[in-house]
């Protein structure tokens, strides 16, 4: 590496991380935000779930006097729940609940209806008084109480009225064993599961690609840009150092920059969505892909490479221009703002749809987005679709020389100092 | 003596204005050369163009032997410039922004070593050069990037409005500086500047600037002789006067 370029870098990622505004907004805001943010949460959840799983109070009106109230009485306090009797009139009975609660009236004649084979009602109100959380937890976990009850006194019914039959044969007399072929091989997961599991991972590969470029182009054009206001450019160019290098130091040291920012990012990211799953662990994410042979092949990774790093050199070759080309950093990350914005749309389409499904005319936008080939090399991974991608990086190569030689061209030139960019409105004459 | 700077016929067209309009002068090595003029006459853009920043229209810039347009890399070994508005990193330390730009120029650790040196007698700021630039005044970072031009003992300084916005007390550090420093190591330093009494204090040869052109070329003391005035800026005044007549 020629010596210049390798002062540029040093200086370039020294001066970056010193910046509070890099330091603090980039790398350790999102890193300490974030798993703060899920720290938070996964108090407040845990504390949410450590109330609503103590002891539940039900008032119970008994109007009917019969076997199956007495059945359902019994069930709810097999399960823990405090069972307060109530006596009538129904009115008084649901001002024991105004200040929140649960009320379960079983009217008169329940028991003998259901022994006559035929649906018996039973009310339940759910008294609120605050709306919390707490309160919809618990009408859950009463509605979930009554279908265990009612699934018990089916099975009851069942061996009540079929004596040697298995009453879960007779609920459910088809077994539905689903299996999913993966390239060729039968393996024992649900297609739901499976597409769950495909699509859950799917998202992580162009969120972080997208925070990746974004974070590149905000560090690039806001280093050039402060060059431009701290004056310190024009000195810059006087140095014996060619101006490619000058590019180049900029370019590398964005990235190492962008990539300190990413790790700190996916890191935080990834402990606040442990932290607020952590409460609702799903069998679906603890499955892993190789087990069922999706295992990404080495030459899907090189793809990927290949085309994340077309998309970051082009992404940083065009911040650099607008950086330089802008009066100053909130210039610079004004421009950067718009620009964004193809980076945002392949993300935002692909992540949760696939591009087959979608409109051909969004499909010819997203085809004609440099930025939207990583994404899809990503979900190539798991795919193996690399047709478009390999086409794709055809067109990424004109796209990033295009870009590059349009920066070396501001660079090389006097455009590095009298170049603008200006919104402002022409008079008109 | 040799020529250490040669300009001839410069021209400099932007798309709304004539900024030079056929500049011709020469430097002399170990001279102090300033050009003078008011705001808009066209120094900065003779010196930017000296300083391969941006190229001329027309014309022929010759720093050492070597043409600027087409020899950019070597001249810009040669030469050092102090911007008017320039800055220094702010997240950096004096110190270590010495180091960084010391670095371009050797690659011997001992002569970067003696740079350095050399940049923290020139400045004057002791053991403030180790603080963050961005604590430094307007003067103070003036004096470190004087010390920065200075130190890598360029064939040619060149000087933009060096004391343009200082108050008494650094102007006169740095002015003494620079007279000084051309007089020990025999450097060639072009200076621009619209303070009259700077330049007559500074200055073996100056060339007066107006509306892009040279109007007038000497010594202080023969243009204040040529023209009957007491000082450069009533020769000035003179000089543009005719000039505007003819």
């Amino acid at each position: 590496m020629p010596k210049g370029l390798r002062l540029l870098i040093i200086k370039e990622v020294k001066d970056l991380l010193r910046d509070p505004k890099i330091l603090i907004g980039m790398i350790l805001f999102p890193a300490l935000i974030l798993p703060l943010m899920g720290a938070a949460i996964n108090i407040s959840t845990g504390s949410l779930m450590e109330k609503s799983s103590g002891p539940l109070t039900v008032y119970v009106l008994d109007e009917d006097r019969g076997e199956i109230a007495q059945r359902i009485i019994g069930s709810l306090r097999d399960q823990g729940v405090a069972v307060r009797l109530v006596g009538g009139p129904y009115e008084e009975a649901i001002r024991e609940i105004s200040g929140g609660g649960i009320l379960v009236v079983l009217p008169e004649g329940l028991s003998q209806r259901i022994e006559s084979g035929n649906r018996g009602e039973v009310l339940v109100y759910y008294g609120f008084k605050d709306f919390s959380m707490l309160e919809s937890l618990n009408a859950q976990r009463m509605a979930g109480l009554l279908n265990g009850i009612e699934s018990q006194l089916v099975r009851d019914i069942i061996s009540e009225n079929m004596p040697g039959a298995n009453p879960d044969s007779v609920i459910n007399p088809l077994s539905v064993n689903e299996k999913s072929v993966i390239k060729g091989v039968a393996q024992p997961i649900s297609p739901y599961v499976l597409t769950n599991i495909v699509r859950m991972q799917g998202l992580m590969g162009p969120l972080v690609i997208m925070i990746v470029l974004i974070l590149a182009m905000q560090v690039a054009a806001t280093s050039i840009a402060i060059e431009k206001e701290a004056k310190t450019l024009e000195t810059l160019l006087t140095i014996p150092v060619s101006r490619l290098n000058i590019l180049f130091g900029k370019l590398v040291g964005s990235v190492t920059i962008a990539l300190l920012a990413t790790v700190a990012n996916v890191f935080a990211f990834t402990y606040y969505i442990g932290a607020i799953t952590s409460q609702a662990t799903s069998s679906i994410g603890n499955l892993d892909l190789t087990s069922v042979g999706l295992i990404p092949p080495p030459e899907g990774y090189f793809l990927l490479g290949l085309t994340l790093f077309g998309a970051l050199v082009s992404a940083l070759a065009l911040a650099l221009t607008l950086g330089t080309l802008s009066q100053d950093v909130r210039g610079a990350q004004s421009i950067i703002g718009v620009v964004i914005v193809p980076i945002f749309l392949p993300t935002i389409f692909l992540m949760m749809g696939d591009m087959q499904t979608l409109p051909l005319s969004i499909q010819a936008v997203l085809y004609a987005i440099p930025f939207t080939y990583p994404v899809l090399a990503s979900q190539s991974l798991i795919t193996g679709n690399y047709g478009p991608i390999l086409a794709g990086l055809v067109y990424m190569a004109f796209f990033t020389l295009f870009t590059l030689y349009v920066a070396a061209k501001v660079f090389t030139t006097e455009k590095v100092m009298t170049g603008r960019i200006s919104f402002k409105r022409r008079k008109l004459q | 003596m040799a020529k250490v700077v040669v300009v001839r016929d410069l021209v400099k067209q932007y798309p709304d204005r004539r900024a030079l309009d056929g500049i011709t002068f020469e430097v002399e090595e170990g001279e102090i050369f300033g050009l003078i003029g008011p705001n808009g006459a066209g120094k900065t853009t003779t010196l930017r163009i000296l300083a391969t920043i941006i190229k001329p229209t027309s014309g022929h810039v010759e720093i050492c032997g070597k043409d600027v347009l087409r020899e950019g890399n070597e001249v810009r070994r040669l030469i050092s410039y102090l911007p008017e508005e320039a800055g220094a990193y702010s997240n950096l330390s004096g110190l270590e922004y010495l180091r960084f730009m010391a670095s371009f120029y050797y690659d011997d650790d001992e002569k970067i070593r003696c740079a350095i040196e050399d940049a923290t007698a020139i400045s004057g700021l002791g053991d403030r050069l180790k603080e963050k630039t961005s604590n430094y005044s307007k003067g103070m970072r003036r004096r470190l990037l004087l010390a920065r031009t200075l130190m890598v003992k360029p064939r040619l300084a060149i000087l933009d409005e060096p004391t343009s916005g200082l108050d008494v007390t650094h102007a006169y550090h740095l002015r003494r500086v620079i007279k000084s420093y051309s007089k020990e190591h025999g450097t060639t330093v072009l200076i621009s500047s619209h303070n009259m009494l700077e330049v007559e204090y500074l200055c073996d040869r100056v060339a007066l600037i107006d509306q892009g052109k040279i109007v007038e070329t000497g010594s202080p003391e023969y243009l204040k002789s040529k023209y009957s005035a007491a000082n450069l800026e009533d020769t000035f005044m003179k000089v543009v006067g005719f000039a505007q007549g003819a």
